[in-house]
């Protein structure tokens, strides 16, 4: 820790200290204080700009297809000079060059924004994706994860539900064919109380209850 | 099959249709068939955020999606109801299903903008017209006793199915990505099938009246087969039209607020969260005006036309007032003024549907329904942007929203020019006289009943 010490007069009441520090490198980052005697402290911490929204839930993407991995800045901070974009490792990240595989991973940066697009995604895409902004004195880091599915995943519940069409149409189906056999093999009875049977029914209403219907009418 | 005689005798005959529990296990059918259509088309808009980032195309061109399935559904539906009376509802209905799920299905491998346009768009559009007026009209035709509250119920699945399937989908979102879900979604619109299987097949068929005395089908036979599944008659009639002209007056200002309430809230100056609030009350009050209507409308106190005229005339008001509480700056007045709209416009909705057979007659109801909708969608479709362009042009939502109240006051006007609009009971509907000579000694007898003086005249939906 360095530390300066600065001699300084009294004016209008107040002694007021003010010094002037050229950040370089990243070493110029980090923790500044200063401090009064015993009677005054000031606290400043140097920063570079940090990623501030990071997406906590994972991007999902199907195996085959081809998806954009975001990362952002925010827009009121400065924007970074570059981006890199890393794939974690095991423990490790690998850094992800445009170059070297173009048809796998495309990399687009847009002043606050970069863009990882990955094509032909497989399983093994799975996992943790790191976006560094990168400033003449600091860098930050981001991170994102992706999950790769097969098309397995939705066919399951969408195959028990098509299970369950099936059965509810065929139940309803067979219960209306057995109904009306019941009622064809029980011969000409008036079913005149239940009103739930099939076009039988209506055949066997005597010419009596279909006027007095109509009386009321 | 069976005869057609005495079938066709007893479709004369009751006029009122067949009561009981199969009826309400329609309406079950109703509800679930609707909320699969309306509440599905409703949280479309889960999907819009994806799309654009998917497809990276702007936010208005992905919004065609929901209007192109919407215009199909609406611009199908004389084709849809033209087939019921041509042929089975139970399989009209059923294809519709099919169709529904199989556009959402296909719109699970989309690879570009246009196939979603064909498939979620035209594809389900046309699955749901062959689904939703149809299953209208059976229920309308099918119960007489308590029909306004079996619509209200049937038809409160929109806001329930929405309201429940919003989070649900946005959890499958999640898991799945869009593609997923939609399949999802595909299979679970696949249930409307199950509904189809619930129409029992006596309910259909003019087919089977016409009794069709001339073999050899001519051109001007096929002609005027047509037009009778259409029920394009009915056109010509001054009732139907006058009621059409009315509805469709209603669509172009009833839509408004739905489309502009949350911008508004946000011109005033509430946040996301208290706009979209807003918007969540008002689709329960939604809820709660259709089914309370029906049943109070059912209790017979009042004639149902004229409760649905009070109801247009409230939400037209509150449609006007809502701009006028924005401008007091109050979320409490903004909030007051939404429910009370969300409960009208619940309670018209419902009862602009029950009103119908006693304009055209129960037989008629379905091919009605059908040419209905497809008339007002042309000025729903108008409504919306017009008021848009309202807004645009004055710079704020006052002028839009009185011109979208007017709209419904003006169509409350022209309705009072129905016949028997001012008599304290409803009129006897209006019969058919069918073709076939079988039925015409029965059909004298009606007409005599009919035209008997007004003491005896029936308590039908009322």
């Amino acid at each position: 820790m360095q530390s300066i010490r600065v001699t300084v007069q009294l004016e209008n009441d107040k002694y007021t200290l003010r010094q002037v520090f050229k950040i370089v490198s990243k070493e110029n980052l980090g923790s500044y204080s200063c401090s009064f005697g015993d009677e005054a402290k000031a606290d400043f911490l140097l920063a570079g700009p940090q990623i501030g929204e990071v997406r906590d839930k994972p991007i999902v993407s199907y195996v085959g297809d081809s998806v954009v991995v975001k990362c952002k800045m925010d827009e009121k901070k400065p924007k970074p000079a570059s981006w890199n974009w890393y794939k974690a490792n095991g423990t490790d990240k690998e850094q992800i060059f445009y170059a070297a595989e173009p048809q796998k991973y495309e990399i687009k940066n847009h002043e606050w924004v970069t863009k990882l697009v990955v094509h032909k995604l497989t399983e093994g895409d799975s996992g943790f994706y790191y976006c560094e902004g990168v400033y003449a004195v600091s860098t930050t880091m981001g991170h994102v994860e992706l999950k790769v599915i097969t098309f397995l995943e939705p066919l399951k519940p969408f195959i028990a539900i098509i299970v369950e069409v099936i059965v509810l149409v065929a139940a309803i189906l067979i219960y209306e064919k057995s109904q009306s056999k019941k009622n064809s093999a029980g011969g000409n009875e008036t079913n005149a109380d239940q009103t739930n049977t099939p076009t039988p029914g209506d055949n066997n209403g005597p010419e009596e209850s279909s006027s007095t219907r109509q009386r009321k009418v | 099959m069976n005869n057609h005689g005495p079938k066709a005798k007893s479709h004369s005959g009751e006029a009122e249709g067949p009561n009981g529990d199969w009826s309400w296990v329609l309406v079950g059918a109703l509800f679930i068939s609707t909320g699969l259509v309306f509440g599905l088309m409703r949280i479309m808009g889960i999907f819009f955020v994806e799309f654009v980032n998917y497809f990276e195309e702007s936010s208005q061109s992905i919004s065609w999606i929901t209007s192109i399935s919407l215009a199909t559904q609406q611009f199908f539906s004389p084709v849809a109801t033209a087939l019921c009376n041509a042929y089975e509802t139970r399989a009209v209905v059923m294809t519709g299903g099919f169709l529904s799920g199989l556009g959402l299905i296909a719109a699970s491998q989309a690879t570009c903008l246009v196939h979603l346009y064909l498939s979620m768009g035209v594809i389900t559009g046309l699955g749901w017209a062959l689904v939703f007026t149809p299953m209208m009209a059976t229920v309308v035709a099918n119960i007489s006793q308590r029909r306004a509250l079996a619509l209200g119920l049937g038809l409160s699945s929109i806001g329930i199915f929405s309201f429940t399937l919003s989070p649900l989908f946005q959890l499958l979102v999640e898991m799945y990505t869009w593609r997923g879900a939609l399949l999802i979604m595909g299979g679970l619109s696949l249930n409307i099938m199950v509904c189809g299987a619930l129409i029992r097949p006596q309910w259909c068929s003019k087919a089977l009246k016409k009794v069709d005395s001339k073999p050899r089908s001519s051109c001007a036979t096929v002609l005027r087969r047509v037009s009778s599944y259409l029920e394009l008659p009915v056109l010509l009639e001054r009732p139907y039209l006058t009621y059409t002209a009315t509805i469709t007056i209603f669509n172009a200002g009833y839509f408004v607020p739905y489309v502009h309430l949350v911008a508004l809230s946000r011109m005033t100056g509430f946040s996301e969260y208290q706009a979209a609030f807003i918007m969540s009350a008002t689709g329960v009050t939604d809820i709660l005006g259709r089914v309370t209507t029906g049943w109070f409308s059912d209790l017979g106190y009042f004639r149902t036309i004229h409760l649905l005229s009070l109801w247009v005339v409230l939400a037209g008001l509150f449609i006007i007032l809502l701009p006028v509480s924005s401008l007091t700056g109050s979320y409490a007045a903004l909030m007051a003024i939404s429910l009370l709209y969300g409960f009208c416009s619940g309670a018209l909705s419902s009862l602009v549907f029950a009103v119908m057979p006693m304009i055209v007659g129960v037989e008629r109801v379905m091919g009605a329904l059908g040419l209905l909708q497809l008339i007002e969608s042309g000025a729903g479709l108008l409504g919306a942007p017009l008021s848009g362009l309202l807004k645009d042009m004055t710079g704020n939502y006052t002028v839009s929203f009185i011109v979208a109240g007017s709209f419904l006051i003006v169509g409350t006007l022209i309705m009072t020019t129905l016949p028997h609009y001012f008599s304290r009971t409803d009129p006897p509907p209006p019969h058919r006289v069918p073709h076939d000579v079988k039925d015409r000694g029965v059909h004298l007898e009606l007409e005599h009943i009919n035209n008997s003086p007004s003491d005896t005249s029936p308590k039908g939906a009322q």
